[in-house]
């Protein structure tokens, strides 16, 4: 990671990255030379029309794809050359996962889907088991640990997901429309605790969302527009 | 909480699929052992036959006839104890010709002799000797029919045509297996009395106690050879090889049997295929999250691996509880008393059971291949954009 002026260094870098797909022999470039920088602890938001490139945008940084061309370096380490196999391994160490629609295990109890990135940890049942329980109070939810998802408000299944997002501790959690399917009391509540991630715990948070509320509370807000930065 | 354990627990999500699945794995494993245990019983009916007795036959065929007065040769022959001949007649009930039962013209004395399994009370085996119209019928039999002692009942002959008068005589149980308990034996003279001149003093089959189980085999060459410079020559066989030579002509049903079990068996994977191919559809985004949090395609494919597995497991676990009740106390009770000469153990064989345990694991996840390797192969996020 890059040291730069204030101290902080870049978590977060990429140079001139590209991303096309093709649909049939039609070439969709979807994000074009794109320079952008993040830095370790910050609270940035990617706001755009649809089809800007936001989500392709936070699939490259949370390591779930490559870009076409260009460099990216997330968390000291070159993403774009790596393998599926070694990617997985960067994601389970560095990035949490925060999605619009949850998509925590029905079969699963709180505790448990919070449980299951540990699974690949090689911890002692125990001690995933503690660290489950740490991350479920930090999200306020103590005394729901034996619910299963469907007992939950939309809100505590945000925060069961923020919980699992946190539970391996990684350096960047990355939210995809974390408030879009929640109302604004359970929005702000969501906010709030992503808030806290990023002061208390030094989080990097990356953020992608529609809502105007929601990226006011990020220190940074990147507007896209058809694959590149709009200025 | 393990990764297995996860992928155990998946089966409870959705019940109605999941009940009906297990049902399906259920009975076929049942049907399979069903199956397998009619072959098996039938095949090994041969191993309950009794040592010490041989049977002679045309050489032939069975439907050839061989004349009565080869009993009483063969009963000259050292170390044959006790002669007895028969006749297949083929009754049936007019009431129900559906109704299968072996009706058999035999000298009533003799049969008792060489087949010492056979239980009657004195009073009774005195009473079927002294009416020439007499009958002893197996105990299932009677109780089937509803025939009791002093009955007088009246059957259709179909290789012999013409009513046929009966009086039940008595009834017998059996001290073996081996031994039909659903058989009408009857006097041989009032079936030979009433044929014509060219059809009388012939008997379908005779068999023989012998002294010594170990002898069979040379005995068996000597009434052969006795016969072989005859115009009708003879075979002779233990009654394990006679059972044997029967079942052949058996052999296209129990390999249809055979058949059918292995198709049941099949028809259950690609139902726990469907199933499983179902889930992984609905469960598309979620393997997506799995992978997005750092899980691997070999992770993906021991879910669904291990889903299937399971319900294979319980699903056979439920087809064998239920099959050895099904099988021996229901199935098995009732053929053994009907059909005891074909089925004389009809018991599920442990062997069996882990047979059809095992398939119904095995075929499951076979089944499951081909879902578990579209959902490892998913691009983690084609698999994040797809909502369930």
């Amino acid at each position: 990671m890059s040291e730069t002026t204030n101290g902080k260094s870049d978590i977060i870098a990429l140079n001139k990255v590209g991303k096309t797909f093709w649909r049939g022999k039609e070439r969709l470039d979807v994000l074009q030379e794109l320079d952008l920088t993040m830095k370790e602890g910050s609270f940035e938001a990617l706001m755009g029309p649809s089809g800007s490139g936001k989500s392709t945008l936070l699939n490259l940084i949370a390591g779930l794809d490559v870009p076409s061309s260009g460099s990216l370096r997330v968390a000291g380490v070159e993403l774009s050359q790596m393998s599926e196999g070694d990617r997985a391994g960067f994601r389970a160490a560095n990035i949490g996962f925060v999605f619009q629609t949850y998509n925590l295990l029905p079969v699963l109890t709180a505790l448990e889907n919070v449980e299951l990135p540990l699974l690949l940890a090689k911890l002692p049942a125990a001690e995933r088991r503690k660290r489950a329980q740490t991350a479920l109070k930090v999200v306020g939810l103590e005394d729901r640990m034996s619910h299963y998802p469907r007992q939950l408000s939309g809100g505590q299944e945000q925060r069961v997901t923020i919980a699992r997002a946190i539970v391996s501790d990684p350096k960047i959690i990355v939210a995809d429309e974390p408030t879009g399917d929640l109302d604004r009391h359970a929005a702000n509540e969501i906010l709030n605790l992503l808030g806290k991630l990023n002061t208390e715990f030094n989080k990097t948070i990356v953020m992608v969302t529609h809502d105007p509320a929601a990226a006011e509370r990020a220190s940074i807000c990147h507007r896209l527009d058809k694959g590149a930065l709009a200025l | 909480m393990t990764l297995l354990g996860v992928a155990v627990r998946n089966i409870k999500r959705s019940k109605l699929r999941t009940s009906l699945t297990l049902a399906v794995v259920a009975i076929a494993t049942l049907f399979f052992i069903l199956l397998r245990t009619v072959v098996w019983s039938w095949t090994s009916a041969s191993e309950f036959s009794a040592k010490d007795r041989i049977a002679t036959r045309h050489k032939v065929s069975f439907v050839m006839m061989l004349p009565k007065r080869y009993a009483q040769e063969i009963a000259q022959i050292p170390g044959v104890k006790a002669v007895a001949y028969a006749n297949w007649f083929g009754a049936k009930n007019p009431k129900d010709e559906s109704d299968f039962f072996a009706t058999i013209a035999t000298d009533p004395r003799a049969l008792l002799e060489v087949y010492h399994e056979i239980q009657t009370t004195p009073e009774q085996k005195q009473a079927w000797f002294e009416n020439r119209r007499g009958a002893l019928v197996g105990d299932a039999l009677a109780k089937k029919e509803g025939w009791k002692v002093g009955d007088k009942i009246t059957l259709t002959g179909s290789i012999y045509p013409g009513d046929w008068e009966f009086f039940i005589s008595g009834i017998y149980t059996t001290t073996t297996t081996n031994v039909d308990r659903s058989t009408l034996y009857f006097n041989w003279d009032y079936m030979n009395e009433s044929l014509s001149a060219r059809q009388k003093d012939q008997v379908g089959w005779i068999l023989a106690n012998i002294s010594d189980a170990g002898a069979s085999g040379r005995i068996s060459k000597e009434i052969d050879a006795k016969f072989g410079e005859r115009d009708l020559q003879t075979v002779t066989m233990s009654e394990a090889a006679l059972n044997q030579s029967f079942l052949g002509m058996f052999s296209a049903i129990l390999k249809a049997v055979d058949l059918v079990s292995i198709v049941m068996i099949l028809i259950m994977g690609l139902i726990v295929g469907n199933t499983i191919a179902m889930g992984v559809r609905e469960r598309t985004n979620e393997y997506g999250v799995l992978r997005a949090i750092g899980f691997l395609p070999k992770h993906i494919a021991q879910f669904v691996l291990g889903e299937a597995a399971a319900i294979g497991l319980f699903g056979g676990l439920i087809g064998v509880v239920l099959g050895y009740p099904f099988v021996n106390a229901l199935v098995g009770r009732a053929l053994e008393e009907n059909m005891g000469n074909m089925f004389p153990q009809f018991r599920v064989q442990p062997g069996i059971a882990v047979l059809g345990l095992g398939l119904a694991v095995v075929l499951a996840v076979f089944s499951a291949v081909l879902p578990a390797r579209q959902a490892a192969s998913l691009k983690v996020v084609d698999a994040l954009r797809r909502v369930g």
